[in-house]
């Protein structure tokens, strides 16, 4: 492995005083979409503040990052200084290559409290060593056509829960037409969202937690939708996007970046959308969950570390560089002094006035933190069979989830929960 | 063949309503096969956000121009392709030319082991790419080259497929024409591209298809070697396109249809050398 010796994660050293004065030279970052954008814009900025300093960010496109930097990781060299990785997805490269990273604890780790909970989580490994800094989040809400509600004479603001919002749907669809919500049949649908709102994922205390009374619960809600008529099967991304465009489904429970998506590909729908939480498993319980997010590491094959922390520091700890990326690129900050900015609670005209970014961050500070770990990808394949074959084929969920439970076990080596 | 074409013919009426039959199925697949052509021809001239739109427009619109500005600031489209079309010709030109001359040692050669070499040849084609894939990386990571065009081009030079499509070609190539031009006081050299090469020139003209098709269409390896933008192919740089809650499927399309225009020129180049090829060997016969 170049640069990191042995299985231990290299250490980035540096006493917590040192704000990267010293740092000089040349990094190269890696990212995509928006996020690469954000980063060309502000190291200029960094550039500035820094004489000395090269700040080289490419965007080497989302697809098929994760096989770029994976090969890097594996062959130990060729990886850029700075590369974004999911939330999500980098518990299994810290799972998978705990010596691949360098250790940011040092310099990083008071910054802890700053950072929701949720994706703080991501980026810690075992003794809370820390190998990334939270980038963006994706705080979810419910999404709401407002001309369908009102000709249906339903109150957005009264849908406390999933039953409110089942008997909502009802009611909406004979007044309109209109199904409530859009479904991918090829994957798990809503059901990792309906889990973190409940305080887990696939897995807990490193055990499969697929068959859990929580997991049932959401898996129930998910045949209640379908078995009343009430969701749209459309395939994959663009389906979601055409599907929401027509009008085929009334509200969509997703995350605080849709609102872009909206923007760009609806400009014609203005004004005809809103946002409320989402409805809870109870009238007082978690209104929210978290779809997507990212984070900024370090590979330890880096040759300019402290160059590469001294990016990510300006780039994520201070509240005018986030804010500018939420204004300019719309990634939702998972910093949290930066929700405290006015520019949140502004009112956004798309939205017909109302200040949507506001009910994101008020919903932001309580998303549950859930594990992630490198066998996510074996429990996605057998959740999304499970899931079809609730919803598709008719079987009982709780059976379901049961016989899933068993081969993510098989599969992964790891004991069941309870 | 211009006698029996003028006479009348009389087809059996069960032979033409085959014959017309077969016709309408040979139409059908021309439509299948050209419609998603023709939609990514439509698509470039729309905004993404029109492509959404149900049902999707089916007349072009008048968006090319603004799609096209937005390809060439986005990803540098020019550049862009003029890298692709680049690596892909050197490419194709040098590993065309090892194809041939390995293909012709193995044909017309009598040396040790020459059973054993083919044999080892075609094992290589066994390999998955998967797994050369990261000891690949690692040499060229080794020896600096990472994010340079030799990297793109160098480790696929010697392509066992076309080195076997060659020795093919070779096999049958009659030993006294070589040996007529030994004695005419031809060097090994000479006779080989100006006695030998002549004569393969539709299996070629494949080769040279097919390898020039694989390099453009390539997309894993560049993108695991190529790590600056203005370094970046075509598939590679269109790949940036989409994104996580965004994806550019008007600049994809006019991408996509704009990466076709350098293969179809040379599929059409090459129809004719090819088929003049093909000729030459049935009158020499």
């Amino acid at each position: 492995m170049g640069g990191a010796g042995g299985t231990a994660a290299r250490d980035i050293g540096g006493e917590k005083s040192d704000e990267g004065g010293k740092a000089g030279g040349k990094i190269t970052v890696w990212s995509w979409d928006v996020a690469a954008r954000a980063m060309k814009r502000l190291a200029r900025t960094f550039e500035k503040r820094h004489p000395g300093t090269t700040v080289d960010v490419v965007d080497i496109g989302y697809d098929n990052a994760y096989d770029k930097i994976t090969v890097g990781l594996r062959g130990g060299s060729g990886l850029a200084d700075v590369l974004t990785v999911e939330g999500s997805y980098m518990p299994r490269y810290i799972g998978n290559f705990p010596s691949g990273f360098y250790d940011l604890t040092s310099l990083g780790g008071r910054y802890g409290g700053d950072f929701d909970r949720a994706a703080w989580r991501t980026v810690t490994g075992k003794d809370g060593a820390v190998f990334a800094l939270p980038w963006d989040i994706g705080p979810c809400a419910l999404y709401y056509r407002t001309d369908h509600f009102r000709a249906a004479g339903v109150d957005p603001k009264l849908l406390l829960t999933w039953d409110d919002y089942i008997a909502a749907g009802v009611r909406i669809k004979e007044a309109t037409g209109r199904k409530l919500l859009i479904m991918d049949s090829t994957d798990a649908g809503i059901l990792p969202m309906l889990l973190q709102q409940q305080g887990q994922s696939y897995f807990k205390g490193g055990r499969v937690a697929v068959d859990t009374p929580e997991a049932v619960k959401a898996l129930t809600l998910m045949k209640t939708l379908h078995d009343k008529g009430l969701v749209d099967y459309e395939k994959g991304w663009d389906g979601l996007v055409t599907g929401t465009k027509e009008g085929k489904a009334t509200t969509t429970p997703t995350a605080a970046w849709w609102t872009g998506t909206l923007n760009d590909e609806m400009p014609e729908l203005k004004g005809r959308f809103g946002v409320v939480p989402l409805p809870g498993f109870t009238a007082d319980g978690i209104r929210t969950s978290n779809i997507g997010g990212s984070t900024l590491c370090v590979p330890g094959q880096s040759e300019n570390p402290r160059l590469a922390w001294a990016f990510i520091q300006f780039l994520l700890t201070g509240k005018t560089n986030q804010v500018s990326m939420l204004k300019r690129e719309g990634l939702f900050p998972a910093y949290l002094p930066a929700l405290d900015d006015p520019y949140l609670s502004a009112k956004q005209e798309y939205f017909g006035g109302q200040a949507v970014l506001d009910v994101f961050a008020r919903l932001a500070r309580n998303i549950p933190p859930v594990e992630n770990n490198k066998d996510d990808a074996k429990a996605t394949d057998i959740m999304i069979s499970a899931v079809n074959g609730v919803m598709l084929r008719g079987k009982d969920p709780r059976a379901a989830l049961e016989s899933a439970a068993r081969q993510l076990a098989t599969a992964t080596g790891r004991e069941r929960v309870k | 063949m211009t006698a029996l074409q003028q006479a009348p013919v009389r087809v059996h009426p069960a032979r033409r309503a085959g014959r017309y039959a077969v016709r309408l199925f040979l139409a059908a697949g021309a439509v299948v096969s050209l419609v998603p052509f023709l939609w990514m021809a439509i698509a470039a001239t729309h905004s993404t956000s029109d492509l959404f739109r149900s049902p999707p427009p089916l007349l072009p619109g008048g968006r090319l121009l603004d799609n096209l500005a937005r390809l060439q600031d986005t990803i540098g489209f020019g550049r862009v392709l003029l890298n692709s079309v680049g690596i892909a010709v050197v490419h194709t030109v040098l590993s065309s030319l090892i194809s041939a001359m390995c293909g012709y040692g193995l044909a017309k050669y009598r040396f040790r082991g020459r059973g054993l070499l083919l044999g080892a040849v075609l094992a290589t084609m066994m390999i998955p790419f998967q797994v050369l894939l990261v000891p690949l990386f690692q040499m060229m990571a080794s020896v600096g080259w990472i994010d340079s065009y030799q990297a793109v081009v160098l480790p696929f030079l010697a392509n066992s497929f076309g080195i076997l499509l060659m020795r093919q070609g070779f096999v049958d190539f009659p030993d006294e024409l070589l040996e007529s031009a030994r004695i005419d006081g031809s060097g090994e050299l000479r006779t080989f591209y100006q006695v030998v090469l002549p004569c393969v020139r539709p299996q070629l003209g494949a080769l040279v298809i097919f390898t020039f098709m694989a390099q453009w269409n390539s997309f894993i390896w560049p993108l695991l070697m190529l790590n600056s933008e203005d370094k970046y192919t075509v598939p590679v740089a269109l790949n940036t396109l989409t994104g996580l809650s965004h994806v550019d499927y008007s600049g994809l399309m006019l991408g996509s249809l704009l990466a076709t225009l350098p293969l179809m020129a040379l599929f059409l180049l090459f129809q004719r050398q090819f088929v003049a090829g093909l000729l030459g060997g049935a009158v020499k016969g």
